[in-house]
């Protein structure tokens, strides 16, 4: 997010001439927003196909509930909301088809300071290790450069609980790294 | 003994790991995909109420149910309760009607603020409800616990379940993403309706089935909520 204030400002007002169904704001909508978006998609363990194809469908629910947006609101933070409900429903559908097609053995879903197959070699599988929860906050403060009070908004959270889940990322990120350093020597 | 990385490490690693994910840029044809499937239904939109009247709304739902509740039902327990009773029963059901109806708009509206988690005022309500009934009523039991029990719990379902349907047509516009929250939100305001009626015209005013069979009830119908919100999905 980070392009500041004046960005949002004039965010607000492509949201509300959107509303009252203006195509060319809907043409600035996608070009200045998609962007992002994609990002955190790709970001979230989906590739760059299945990142194009939610940006679609999320697309589309920004469409559906445009009414839910109001003027005196920031813009990234519903963008951010939808596009996570968006996300969190691909996953959702994505371990329905997973667990139809794998009958034996579980893919590991959270990260443990003291599992020894994690190495600090690969920082990118301590991230994806980490609770999704956890891992959601990382990439919406670091790759879409969002404040805590915008994660707390868009994740329906308040900015102490997004701390919280921001520490516990850290510590744990903080004892595999160490761990790991140990091992080394 | 375990080294511990220091913050500035995991900071720079997370800020490489971050500068090497994918850039965001988006081709021509994809902008042109997204446009040309959401032009054919552009039509203009009313924007949902301001957060203040949508509160309103509910807590005036809430309100106005209660009152015609107490107003249509049968009286007696409420000549069995002593001024403090009924004021702490009043006052807890208030405040959990105000942190409600709070929580359901700010639920409805995607990038809202939240103040509150909704397990905690659930906590909260949940430890206020407790007390009142443990510090304020009589710890006896009288006559049949079950006989006399299973009617409230049926009674309190049984309103609260319409309760529930109403204030989610008032949500429903905002409730595009229906969620467990929301859903678990919505009932428990229905249930905190549905007190003090409940225990106006109740017979037995005692703590152990006050918190069996109205407290209890009520945390089976909200866990309920919760669950049919997450399937709704």
């Amino acid at each position: 997010m980070g392009d500041g204030q004046a960005d949002d400002l004039e965010l607000r007002k492509l949201m509300t001439r959107y509303q009252r169904a203006d195509p060319s704001a809907l043409d600035e909508l996608v070009r200045a927003v998609s962007p992002p978006l994609l990002r955190y998609f790709s970001s979230s363990r989906f590739d760059r196909n299945e990142a194009e194809d939610l940006l679609q469908n999320c697309w589309l629910r920004i469409h559906r509930s445009r009414d839910t947006y109001r003027a005196s609101e920031p813009v990234m933070p519903w963008m951010y909301a939808v596009a996570r409900h968006t996300r969190l429903d691909a996953y959702r559908k994505r371990r329905r088809l997973a667990a139809r097609e794998v009958l034996v053995g579980a893919v590991p879903e959270v990260l443990q300071a003291d599992n020894p197959d994690v190495h600090a070699d690969n920082f990118e599988s301590m991230i994806s290790g980490l609770p999704d929860a956890q891992r959601e906050v990382l990439i919406m403060l670091k790759v879409s450069g969002m404040s805590l009070e915008e994660i707390a908004r868009a994740t329906a959270s308040t900015v102490g609980a997004v701390k919280q889940k921001a520490r516990r990322a850290y510590a744990t990120l903080r004892q595999v790294l160490g761990k790991d350093s140990g091992n080394a020597r | 003994m375990q080294d511990e990385t220091p913050d500035w490490e995991v900071e720079r690693r997370l800020d490489a790991w971050a500068a090497s994910q994918p850039p965001g840029g988006i081709s021509p044809e994809l902008a042109r995909r997204v446009q040309d499937a959401l032009k054919p239904s552009l039509t203009p939109v009313k924007p949902l109420p301001p957060q203040s009247t949508l509160f309103a709304a509910f807590f005036v739902i809430f309100l106005a149910g209660s009152a015609g509740l107490i107003a249509i039902m049968n009286k007696s327990g409420l000549h069995e309760m002593t001024p403090a009773q009924i004021g702490a029963v009043t006052l807890i059901c208030a405040a959990a009607g105000i942190l409600l109806a709070l929580k359901i708009t700010a639920e409805m509206i995607p990038g809202a603020k939240h103040n509150m988690q909704l397990v905690s005022i659930l906590t909260l309500c949940g430890i206020g409800v407790f007390a009142i009934f443990a510090t304020l009523f009589p710890w006896e039991i009288r006559g049949d616990f079950v006989a006399e029990g299973w009617p409230c719990a049926l009674r309190e379902i049984t309103i609260a379940v319409p309760a529930a349907v109403v204030l989610w047509l008032v949500a429903r516009r905002g409730a595009f993403f229906a969620s467990a929250r929301l859903s678990a939100a919505l009932t428990a305001l229905a249930v905190f309706l549905v007190v003090l009626p409940l225990q106006t015209q109740c017979m037995f005013l005692q703590a152990p089935h006050l918190l069996v069979w109205h407290a209890g009830t009520a945390v089976v119908l909200i866990g309920l909520g919760a669950v049919i919100g997450a399937y709704a999905r």
